[in-house]
């Protein structure tokens, strides 16, 4: 008899299982794609790192000495790889479709095929074992606003030789930097290598590097100590190069939790609401003596069946979804997990899972309804408010809209859990928006230790010389000033001057980065905590440099900065992309030894000039410096983060995803509308109300909910985006205080005219079906 | 007296499972303006697709219906909609009402929406409290429907049926669901609409209702096998045992 039940009921109530069903495999799909994401973006770097090999050490040596043999000789070290780096100078050296390439400003590094020192990958992730003849893979800096696809033809010329070899793909490389100030990669075939390798006309200077897997990264350390021009770098310190592609990362992940969250919501949402429709016949049941656990385990066992057919589907589903999301956030990365399959499995058995929890909780209410209670559709006749306040007498909305406000009115749960899910739809976009959004203004500028500014100037040539101790800082600053004046251009140059240090607290020591900016007077960097330093011995750190040293404000570290030692007192905490940072005063003198970075020169314009004005400096100063590498604060900030637009691409995926399943809500939740108020659209046909004003109803309270939707939203935007992207910003920088930045056409008219457009069709299409009923059907409803 | 409703020809079909199953087959009906028509006759002999068939609320297979002049196979949807909303009132064994309006709001709704309505909404609102007053439920306008009792809600079903003061009233078993007093007060709403000129077309399978009107039909196996003309009911108690028991004896003469 039971089964008999079941099986009738599965038959009967075709359509609403049928809803419930894809709503089971719309959130078995969220979750196992959304788990995938989660993990594959929180142990990212580290996953991506371990499949390349990416050893403990790495020794970047210039110039003609026995190092190489010297650490394979060191104890604690088990392997040591060294790829002998081919160096093509400039970008002239590369040309494509007739024309040379000037799409990057650093030198080009080749890489021999048999000499890789850990494990590259092709675009699609696959890892490249050797590279035919004649042909190269190069990195994204290489092809970065060149329009070349596969199988393309590159001449390389170095010295006297040239080669012409066909583009085979993508290099995707752990160690190599991906933003557009990094020196792009190329993978040779050895033969080809070698061809280059020995053009002596080509005189190039010896530059190696090393990956030292070993158990003592010390002894590295120290054997190299005092050598010029080589660098020891340990891994953890690489992992800084996808600061800004685990940010896109992190976004994707808490868009993930976001999707799994509104998944759930609807699910609770269908299965309370398919559970209320049985509440006659669980009356019926009650009445002639079925036990509640047999009513209970009854619907279980059914919501059983379909949870587990909908999870089956849900998986399968989710594997091309978890590819799209994964393939916008790992361009430069090897994202993923060898678990994957079995993570999404267990995802998919948790929401089977979940399902029953939720089915158990809202059958509950099957213990304390009387059987009379459960025929009356779980009305216990007790009442102690208005369902709604509205009259019709004295309500000045037309009918129409005065059926559409009452319902809604009528019933607040219902119609509020649609609002929030509707909101949480309309937060996916708009958040990717602002984030989108952010990333590409100048809102991050300090983020990035320069002051307020209007332009920068990112010269690699210019920065390099500094680097190597041919001009100084002042030199560049007085330079450029004198360029300003020369051109009618009011404003003043300043340089962000960086130099790291190996600074002592206690028994800590840990490398950190200093930087001090020199020709703005006037700039007060912003603090978190305490105050910015004032005199030559104080400096601001960043919250992970004073944790690695175990210091507080207030206390004193020791530096050795190019063999000089200083003192220090840490006068404040400070927000740097940048992780164990610290911020000098700005008169500090960094003495004879030449910085080890800078983020190039920023000009600030006086007078504060409107945006055409700023950009026609800029133009100018283009022309002037000869320099395409001229930027406004906003293109600075996205130059830098290069996320900017992966991240609008997310937003584009968010919005697919958003309207589909916006409109799948829709559709299914007016479904079980109609099919739970069939009499009542009877009864209002057999009285004389029309089938337009039927469907005006039904649409109606869709579009009250989706605008209230769009209200909540608005409302939570700014503190949920700030809220959001400043943790995102805590887990991979030492970052707070971010506001974000907003588009108000995109997140204020765009947005929500999308939400409440796909919800006015969905629910219109969906409630031509009331016309189905006939006022006849009055008579014949149960 | 003139013609409010004709039927010529009238034929209902179903096909359920490949299966024809003629539910009404070739009636011809006219009720006149100011009549209480019964329609009596055993469990599934059509008398239910009668009434929704004549008042537009089915489509008819075959014939024709004519209503206060408009044959309604010919009137679209929206035009057969604005005849029930503006010249019909339906009564239905079960009380359906809108579960998310009070009992007030459901009677007025009809006239909110009416386009011949031309009050104000307040005035609207104190005509549906008028007609309940005259119902006797003044007292439960405000209620949710599922706070009053199957009588009162039958009430209200009938002040709803009033709002518009349609042409006809068509009642299907308007007591079936309801104990002997409750149905008593129904009949009695029903009978003085009926005296004040709406006309009122009424299923039932209750002889004291049927008794109270002035005509009654007697369907079989969906066509009109009897009727009879009971004259007007002036409304004593001996003349309603009076018609009761001379309706019962015709019924008897007809199978019932």
């Amino acid at each position: 008899m039971f089964w008999r039940i079941l099986k009738k009921d599965l038959k009967r109530k075709k359509t609403m299982n049928i809803i419930l069903l894809l709503f089971i495999i719309l959130c078995s799909m969220f979750a196992a794609a959304a788990v995938n994401n989660i993990i594959a973006v929180t142990g990212g770097i580290e996953h991506y790192f371990d499949a390349a090999g990416v050893p403990e050490a790495m020794v970047y040596i210039e110039g003609e000495n026995d190092l190489e043999e010297k650490i394979a000789d060191l104890p604690g070290v088990s392997e040591a790889k060294t790829e002998h780096w081919l160096i093509f100078p400039d970008s002239a050296c590369c040309e494509y479709n007739g024309r040379k390439l000037d799409n990057f400003i650093g030198i080009l590094v080749g890489v021999s095929e048999k000499e890789m020192g850990i494990n590259y990958f092709n675009e699609e992730n696959e890892m490249i074992r050797d590279v035919e003849k004649g042909s190269f893979y190069a990195t994204k800096v290489f092809t970065k606003d060149l329009d070349i696809s596969a199988g393309d033809y590159v001449e390389f010329t170095l010295g006297e030789t040239t080669l012409r070899l066909r583009y085979a793909g993508r290099l995707k490389g752990a160690l190599f930097g991906n933003d557009s100030t990094s020196s792009p990669y190329i993978l040779l075939d050895s033969e080809d290598y070698e061809c280059f390798k020995s053009d002596e006309a080509a005189g190039m200077m010896p530059i190696s590097y090393t990956y030292v897997h070993t158990t003592d990264t010390d002894k590295v350390e120290d054997l190299v100590k005092g050598v010029e021009n080589v660098n020891v770098f340990g891994r953890d310190e690489n992992k800084k190069i996808y600061l800004y592609d685990m940010f896109a990362a992190y976004i994707m992940l808490t868009i993930s939790i976001l999707l799994m969250i509104t998944a759930f919501v609807v699910l609770r949402f269908t299965i309370g609401f398919t559970i209320s429709e049985e509440f006659r016949e669980i009356g019926v049941m009650k009445a002639v003596g079925i036990g509640n656990g047999s009513i209970r385990s009854l619907y279980i066992i059914k919501y059983l069946a379909l949870s587990l057919l909908g999870a089956a589907v849900g998986f399968i589903c989710s594997i091309p979804l978890t590819a799209a999301m994964m393939k916008t956030v790992s361009e430069n990365m090897v994202l993923g997990s060898e678990n994957g399959p079995a993570m999404g499995l267990l995802s998919v058995a948790a929401v089977v899972v979940i399902i029953l929890l939720f089915c158990y909780g809202c059958t509950h209410s099957v213990k304390k309804l009387s059987p009379i209670d459960a025929v009356r559709n779980g009305e216990t006749g007790e009442r102690f408010k208005k369902k709604s306040g509205l009259r019709l007498g004295r309500s000045k909305l037309p009918a129409t809209g005065f059926l559409s406000v009452n319902d809604v009115l009528s019933a607040p749960k219902r119609f509020g859990i649609i609002t929030v899910i509707f909101t949480l739809c309309l937060l996916l976009i708009t958040l990717m928006s602002n984030f989108a959004q952010t990333l590409s203004s100048d809102k991050l500028l300090w983020l990035f230790e320069v002051p307020d500014c209007q332009a920068h100037i990112l010269d690699t040539e210019m920065l390099t010389e500094m680097m190597s101790g041919q001009r100084t800082y002042t030199d560049i600053i007085d330079e450029n000033n004198r360029m300003l004046a020369d051109n009618g251009i009011p404003g003043k140059c300043s340089m962000t001057v960086m130099k790291n240090g190996e600074t002592v607290h206690g028994d800590k020591k840990v490398k950190i980065n200093y930087s001090a900016i020199k020709g703005a007077d006037d700039f007060q960097i912003r603090i978190d905590e305490g105050s910015a330093p004032q005199k030559n011995d104080e400096i601001a750190m960043t919250i992970s440099a004073m944790n690695h040293l175990d210091a507080q404000i207030g206390d004193r570290v020791t530096a050795d900065m190019g063999g000089k030692k200083y003192d220090f007192i840490i006068t404040g905490r400070y927000s740097a992309f940048a992780s164990d940072s610290a911020f000098l005063y700005r008169d500090f003198d960094f003495g004879e030894a030449a910085p080890t970075g800078s983020v190039g020169v920023q000009i600030r314009f006086d007078g504060d000039p409107d945006k055409d004005t700023v950009n026609g400096y800029i133009e100018k100063i283009k022309e002037a410096t000869g320099s395409k590498k001229v930027y406004s604060s906003a293109d600075f900030v996205k130059t830098m983060t290069e996320v900017s637009d992966t991240l609008t691409t997310i937003k584009r995926l968010m919005m697919i995803i958003t309207v589909i399943v916006t409109v799948m809500i829709v559709i299914l939740m007016e479904r079980s509308f109609i099919s739970r108020e069939k009499s009542e659209i009877a009864l209002m046909k057999a009285v004389g109300i029309s089938n337009g004003t039927v469907i005006g109803q039904h649409t109606l309270r869709f579009v009250i909910v989706s605008i209230l939707a769009c209200l909540l939203a608005t409302a939570l935007l700014s503190p949920v985006s700030d809220f959001l992207m400043n943790r995102i910003c805590l887990l991979i920088g030492d970052v707070s205080g971010i506001r974000c930045a907003f588009d108000p056409a995109e997140v204020l008219l765009i947005a929500p005219a999308i939400l409440i457009g796909v919800t006015v069709i969905g629910s219109f299409l969906t409630s031509l079906y009331t016309r189905t009923i006939k006022s006849a059907d009055a008579a014949g409803i149960e | 007296m003139c013609t409010v409703l004709q039927a010529n020809g009238l034929c209902k079909t179903y096909i359920v499972n490949k299966r024809q199953n003629n539910v009404l087959k070739n009636i011809d009906l006219t009720v006149e303006e100011g009549e209480m028509v019964a329609v009596m006759g055993p469990s599934g002999s059509g008398k239910s697709t009668l009434l929704y068939c004549v008042s537009g609320m089915d489509r008819v297979t075959a014939g024709n219906v004519v209503f206060n002049g408009k044959e309604t196979a010919k009137l679209r949807d929206k035009e057969l909609a604005r005849l029930r909303l503006d010249e019909m009132g339906f009564i239905f064994q079960q009380m359906y009402m809108m579960k998310n309006l009070s009992v007030l709001d459901n009677i007025i709704l009809p006239a909110v929406k009416s386009k011949k309505n031309k009050e104000s909404r307040r005035q609207t609102e104190e005509r549906g409290r008028a007609l309940m007053r005259r119902l006797g439920i003044a007292d439960v306008g405000g209620n949710d429907i599922n706070e009053v009792s199957g009588g009162q809600l039958q009430r209200a079903c009938i002040c709803r049926s009033m709002i518009n003061s349609p042409k006809m009233i068509f009642a299907d078993e308007p007591t079936g669901a309801l104990n002997r007093s409750s149905s008593d007060e129904v009949m009695k709403e029903l009978l003085s609409l009926n005296n004040d000129g709406t006309t009122v077309m009424c299923v039932t399978h209750d002889p004291k209702v049927a008794a109270k009107c002035s005509r009654v039909l007697y369907l079989v196996d969906g066509g009109i096998v009897g009727e009879k003309d009971m004259g007007h009911f002036g409304g004593g108690d001996k003349e309603l045992r009076d018609r009761e028991r001379e309706l019962n004896n015709w019924l008897m003469e007809q199978g019932w």
